[in-house]
């Protein structure tokens, strides 16, 4: 464990140097603090307009973050040979994986939590609210889009353990495109009268297997708080675990893809 | 070396497949699809930008939905209102669970297309009446969508106050309906004519309100109690005073206000003063101020018209392209001193008024459920104590007594076409007698002061 442990804080601290991933950092934050300006210019729809605007900053600079920190993890080391130096020490190539991935996970939550805090303060500050319910209900958002962007930083680690980091990014996004978009085009085609059945049963086979991404889009109840959600708590714990399930498929298969390469 | 998988696990990847597989499939999907599908199906519509379809298709369909409503907000301030009407329709379909856009929307599209005039493009209303019922088609649990369709057949389109009611009490059934705006369903039941359901809501109102106040004499519970005690308390004396409840008794009306009904004496002429501009002229024997008379020009096969009004709840659908080449205006004509005299103008929106059909219909409506309480303290809520020698009408409105009249034109009198390029069309009622000419300008006409009991009826 506690080889995986250090490699974890070692690639936190690499992170935290990133100045791209800083720059991020700070646009979102800047997005998520004139977010209330946004919401003022938007006709009896302040509330909504700003609940959704910052959830949707805090999402979309997350993924960003995420997909960067992920891709460019395993060929950079081999790039830069410092592979060798770990791999040369009684630290076997699963706990490397697994160590820079949890680096990465405590990464996100780092910057994250930053972004939810920020958040949470300007919410507070424009609603006037002494809420703290209100507030909390808009923590949702953020903690679920957390075991999200796990799922997408393992399939980034994933990718990165065979492939270049340009196809890398763009394979995956195109994971995140389509397991976001797989859930309302499964539905809709479900729907569909005229959908032929071979349509039917492949979409139905994709969106089984392809990691989900959408299922973490919980913002809607939370932006507008007129819906009604039945076993919500059901639904965020069936989600986490499936998350958690994934990432280990998704672990499990990078190591075996690790283990054969040559490096 | 030669790798070789360890076939725990590999059993334990297939296991962890089969896992999420049964997750998404059985437990999380169906929950998604019910409570978390913003779109409820719907992807996303041609009408976005290719940026926006990424952003919709990544997930961030209610970000973009804020942004889209944003930019509506400046369409508002620059009064280019056709621009907000694919805007609203997308910002729906992205997010349907955004209500004050459903109730934003439903009160651009009923009140804001007019014409220079001011008058409202009233083809637009069934287009405002779907988008409603499509609201509360997709967010049932809260009253306020319901509410706003009851609000937009008992304000704007003012008849068919049983539509109003209908929706009213859809909305009182959801709980988180404000005790204030419950008030009104009182108000629409005394425009459908069941003064026993209005004061029976006003009793039942008024006993949750005591309570309310008992529990928390907060100010908007003593206001709200205050204010339902006032409404009882009118409307118990109404009744009275109309003769509601001599006449549920069954007894004579004799002493009561309605009786005997009034003779209003309806009378109009319609003249084309210009192409496309209709001076309406006629009288109208009650005294106070406060009458307004529907007066309608319609295409004679607009399809749904009918009374003065269109089928208003004939879409279901929302088509936010009322029907070009199709002529409705309605405007409202007010009485001052027995008379009215309105010049309609229809030259400036050719859109709004196209004429493209030959046959046009007049019509004209007064129905007393919609006069003010001064008025109906004469005629009653229903019209008992109205009448019309030539234009009392019992079944334009089935049971309702309405004073209702109709004149036919042609394109080519409105257009002044043809024979009529010199020659002024004039349409009348039989009864309508030429008087000396009217003042039309409204600084210099006196009124007289207004009388609640006019005696000119016959008594």
């Amino acid at each position: 464990m506690r080889p995986i442990l250090a490699i974890a804080s070692t690639t936190v601290g690499e992170a935290i140097r990133r100045r791209v991933l800083l720059v991020i950092l700070l646009i979102g934050v800047l997005f998520i603090v004139v977010a209330p300006g946004l919401g003022i210019l938007s006709a009896r729809s302040e509330t909504t307009v700003l609940r959704g605007f910052m959830l949707g900053v805090i999402q979309g600079v997350s993924c960003i973050i995420a997909v960067i920190l992920t891709v460019y993890m395993i060929p950079n080391e081999i790039e830069r040979r410092t592979i060798y130096t770990i791999l040369s020490k009684p630290v076997q190539r699963w706990q490397f994986l697994v160590g820079k991935y949890l680096g990465a996970v405590l990464s996100l939550l780092l910057m994250m939590a930053m972004m939810s805090a920020v958040m949470a303060f300007v919410f507070f500050l424009q609603q006037q609210s002494k809420n703290v319910g209100e507030v909390a209900d808009l923590m949702k958002g953020p903690m679920m889009y957390f075991v999200q962007m796990c799922l997408l930083a393992a399939v980034g680690i994933f990718f990165s353990t065979f492939l270049a980091p340009l196809v890398n990014f763009f394979l995956t996004v195109g994971v995140f495109l389509m397991g976001t978009f797989f859930n309302p085009l499964f539905q809709t085609l479900q729907e569909n009268q005229n959908t032929v059945p071979f349509v039917k049963y492949f979409a139905q086979g994709v969106n089984t297997f392809l990691p989900n991404f959408a299922n973490y889009n919980v913002q809607n109840p939370i932006i507008n708080p007129t819906s009604v959600i039945q076993n919500e708590g059901r639904y965020y714990l069936g989600i986490t675990v499936y998350g958690l399930v994934y990432i280990c498929i998704l672990l499990i298969i990078g190591i075996l893809i690790f283990d054969r390469k040559e490096v | 070396m030669k790798h070789r998988s360890s076939p725990v696990l590999l059993s334990m990847l297939v296991l962890a497949f089969l896992v999420q597989g049964f997750l998404q499939r059985a437990v999380i999907f169906p929950q998604w699809k019910r409570d978390f599908n913003p779109g409820k199906g719907r992807m996303y519509t041609a009408a976005m930008s290719p940026d926006q379809i990424l952003a919709v298709m990544a997930g961030f369909r209610e970000i973009t939905a804020g942004i889209l409503w944003v930019k509506a907000d400046s369409f508002f301030d620059n009064g280019n209102y056709d621009a907000i009407l694919p805007l609203i329709r997308l910002v729906t379909l992205l997010d349907p669970n955004e209500i004050d856009v459903y109730a934003t929307g439903m009160w651009h599209i009923g009140y804001n297309f007019t014409d220079e005039e001011q008058r409202s493009d009233r083809r637009y209303l069934p287009s405002a009446l779907a988008l409603g019922k499509e609201g509360c088609r997709q967010n049932p649990d809260t009253y306020e969508l319901f509410f706003e369709e009851g609000w937009l057949w008992y304000h704007k389109i003012d008849d068919d106050y049983n539509q109003a009611v209908k929706w009213f009490l859809l909305a009182q059934a959801k709980p988180d309906m404000l005790p204030a705006r419950k008030n009104l369903l009182g108000m629409a039941y005394q425009r459908t004519g069941e003064i026993d359901k209005s004061i029976d809501t006003y009793y039942k109102l008024y006993q949750v309100a005591e309570n309310a106040y008992e529990k928390e004499g907060a100010f908007q519970n003593h206001q709200n109690r205050d204010t339902l005690e006032s409404n009882l308390d009118t409307m118990l004396v109404r009744s009275v005073q109309r003769g509601y409840q001599a006449s549920v008794r069954k007894d004579p009306l004799n002493d009561y206000d309605v009786y005997p009904p009034f003779d209003v004496g309806f009378s109009l002429k319609a003249t084309v003063v210009e192409p496309r501009v209709i001076r309406f002229e006629g009288t109208w024997n009650v005294l106070p101020v406060g009458t307004r008379i529907r007066a309608v020009l319609r295409d004679a096969d607009f399809p749904g018209a009918h009374g003065a009004e269109l089928d208003w709840d004939a879409q279901d659908a929302v088509n936010l392209d009322p029907p070009r080449n199709e002529t409705f205006m309605q405007e409202q004509l007010f009485v001052k001193n027995r008379r009215f005299n309105k010049k309609v103008d229809m030259s400036k929106d050719p859109t709004m008024y196209p004429f493209t059909k030959d046959k046009y219909i007049l019509e004209f409506y007064y129905n007393p459920r919609s006069g003010p309480p001064h008025i109906q303290d004469k005629f009653g809520w229903s019209g008992d104590g109205m009448t019309d020698k030539n234009f009392l009408d019992t079944q334009v409105r089935k049971g309702q007594r309405v004073i209702f009249a109709t004149l036919t034109l042609t394109k080519d009198q409105i257009l002044r076409y043809g024979e009529w390029v010199d020659k002024i069309p004039v349409v009348k009622t039989k009864n309508y007698v030429e008087t000396a000419p009217q003042s039309v300008s409204s600084d210099d006409v006196i009124l007289k002061i207004p009388s609640l009991r006019s005696s000119s009826g016959g008594k």
